[in-house]
């Protein structure tokens, strides 16, 4: 996972506070990009963290709430290793989704290289 | 109880018991997910202390719950908050005009009783303040809660804007400084204030006035008394002071005169840069003021003293009241009931005077604006 070194001139706390805000509009889009296979919570945020984004459980847990909500998701509970975990994966409303949403992704991207 | 379910009952309570089983199911896998890697990490099981240290992480029940809460996030949200953010202002500042002035009323009326007309002031302010502020909230989560959107959220004129100018008080100073010194301490020269150029609004002024005729009123209808008015002490016993029959006789004049200049000092407010307009609306209110105060003159019997069983009666407009000798005479008055109704009427027929003078010049001031105003 790569490390940012902060440049000397660029104050901490709200470079954070902005990274946050900057993080934040991408949580959705990488959710729904791990669901592609199935997960339960634990190991998607294992996934996430892997990929080089952290995401705390207490944050995590009620956004596939809300995408399931949403109709985005299916879920079910299973027993393993003698627990009960609830699985998510895309529902097809997702997976129109995230294509829908990689295409606004690929073009904000676009657009901030021509920018930077 | 284990450590880890007491929390969960903790956050349960707190959720709806239509997703509470499955919330609290998730939670659980969640917590002991974390408390397995942990224990694997360190080869033994984790004491209670080191479980509620994951449980902290994971955060406060209130918090936790609050996360898988529908509907909005806040009592009031970030689109609603500057409105009600405004009218909370305006409606403390509201609040404290009104006290200021019937502190102001109590202190001349009753100056003996001067800290309790103090403490009475702060208790009306801060009781008055916190209802405002409840009611403002309670308002703002019904609207937030149900998405209500009036329409003056989403259509609103320029030309409407002009009172929320009153939220910065150097536009009061600047319109309320006498002097062109005094107005350019508060305000550059040739700074704008609602559209107008500052040193000659006049919305602050028809603010305060607004409040006092809201205040003069709730008292003519006697919604709200000031002690030491209708009773006062004087040597030799208390005196009540009763009104002689021309106030009832002018009590509905009276009142929709104060409303018509209320009125007169809300379009000042809503429509700071109509100078003409407001002209035209202060000449009927002038003079409707003059034929009052004219009225009051003919009368000459304004009230009646009583002590016991002696009585005497306020006269003014008379040659002996309106003389300046009668002036000079008052600090050596006698203290007598026939003194203090003699001095009283002195009093009242030199002020009544005056507020028709004034009266006088406002409709000569109204007449001039409207032959040299541009707007």
């Amino acid at each position: 996972m790569w490390r940012r070194v902060l440049r000397g001139d660029v104050d901490k706390a709200l470079f954070e506070a902005m990274r946050l805000e900057l993080r934040r509009g991408s949580l959705v889009l990488a959710v729904l990009a791990c669901l592609r296979t199935e997960r339960y919570g634990y190991t998607l945020r294992q996934a996430l963290a892997a990929d080089g984004l952290e995401m705390e459980e207490s944050t995590l847990y009620p956004l596939l709430r809300r995408l399931e909500g949403q109709g985005l998701l299916t879920s079910e509970w299973r027993e393993e290793e003698k627990r009960k975990k609830r699985f998510y994966v895309l529902s097809s409303g997702g997976e129109a989704m995230l294509a829908a949403l990689t295409d606004e992704w690929r073009g904000i991207n676009a657009s901030l290289d021509r920018m930077l | 109880m284990d450590v880890i379910e007491r929390y969960l009952e903790a956050v349960a309570a707190q959720l709806s018991a239509e997703d509470r089983e499955d919330i609290v199911a998730e939670l659980r896998d969640l917590i002991l997910s974390r408390v397995e890697g942990r224990e694997e990490e360190l080869g033994r099981a984790l004491s209670d202390d080191e479980k509620e240290a994951i449980l902290h992480e994971i955060g406060h029940p209130l918090v936790v719950a609050a996360r898988y809460r529908k509907g909005p996030d806040s009592l009031i949200g970030p689109e609603l908050f500057p409105y009600w953010l405004f009218g909370a202002k305006a409606g403390l500042i509201v609040i404290a005009a009104v006290q200021a002035l019937g502190l102001l009323v109590h202190v001349l009326g009753d100056p003996a009783n001067f800290g309790q007309s103090i403490g009475q002031a702060f208790n009306g302010f801060f009781s008055g303040a916190l209802t405002l502020l409840g009611a403002l909230t309670l308002a703002g989560a019904i609207m937030e809660h149900y998405d209500i959107k009036p329409t003056w959220l989403t259509k609103w004129r320029v030309r409407d804007l002009s009172a929320f100018g009153l939220a910065d008080p150097a536009k009061w100073g600047a319109s309320m400084a006498g002097s062109d010194k005094a107005k350019a301490e508060w305000m550059p020269k040739g700074a704008m204030v609602w559209g107008v150029r500052a040193e000659t609004t006049g919305a602050a002024q028809a603010l305060w006035s607004f409040i006092a005729s809201a205040v003069f009123i709730l008292w003519w209808i006697g919604v709200i008394r000031f002690t030491g008015i209708g009773d006062f002490a004087l040597r030799g016993g208390d005196v009540s002071v009763t009104a002689a029959p021309i106030w009832s006789l002018l009590f509905g004049l009276i009142l929709a005169w104060a409303v018509a200049g209320m009125a007169v000092d809300g379009v000042t407010l809503w429509r700071p840069e109509a100078r003409r307009l407001q002209a035209l609306l202060k000449i009927p209110v002038a003079a409707a003021g003059l034929w009052i105060g004219w009225r009051l003159f003919q009368a000459g019997h304004w009230a009646t003293l009583t002590q016991g069983d002696q009585t005497a009666r306020v006269m003014g407009a008379s040659p002996i009241h309106m003389d300046f000798d009668a002036i000079h005479a008052i600090p050596e008055a006698q203290r007598g009931l026939a003194e203090t109704a003699l001095t009283l009427g002195t009093v009242l027929s030199w002020v009544l005077a005056i507020i028709m003078l004034c009266l006088a010049v406002d409709v000569l001031k109204a007449l001039w604006r409207i032959a040299t105003a541009r707007d």
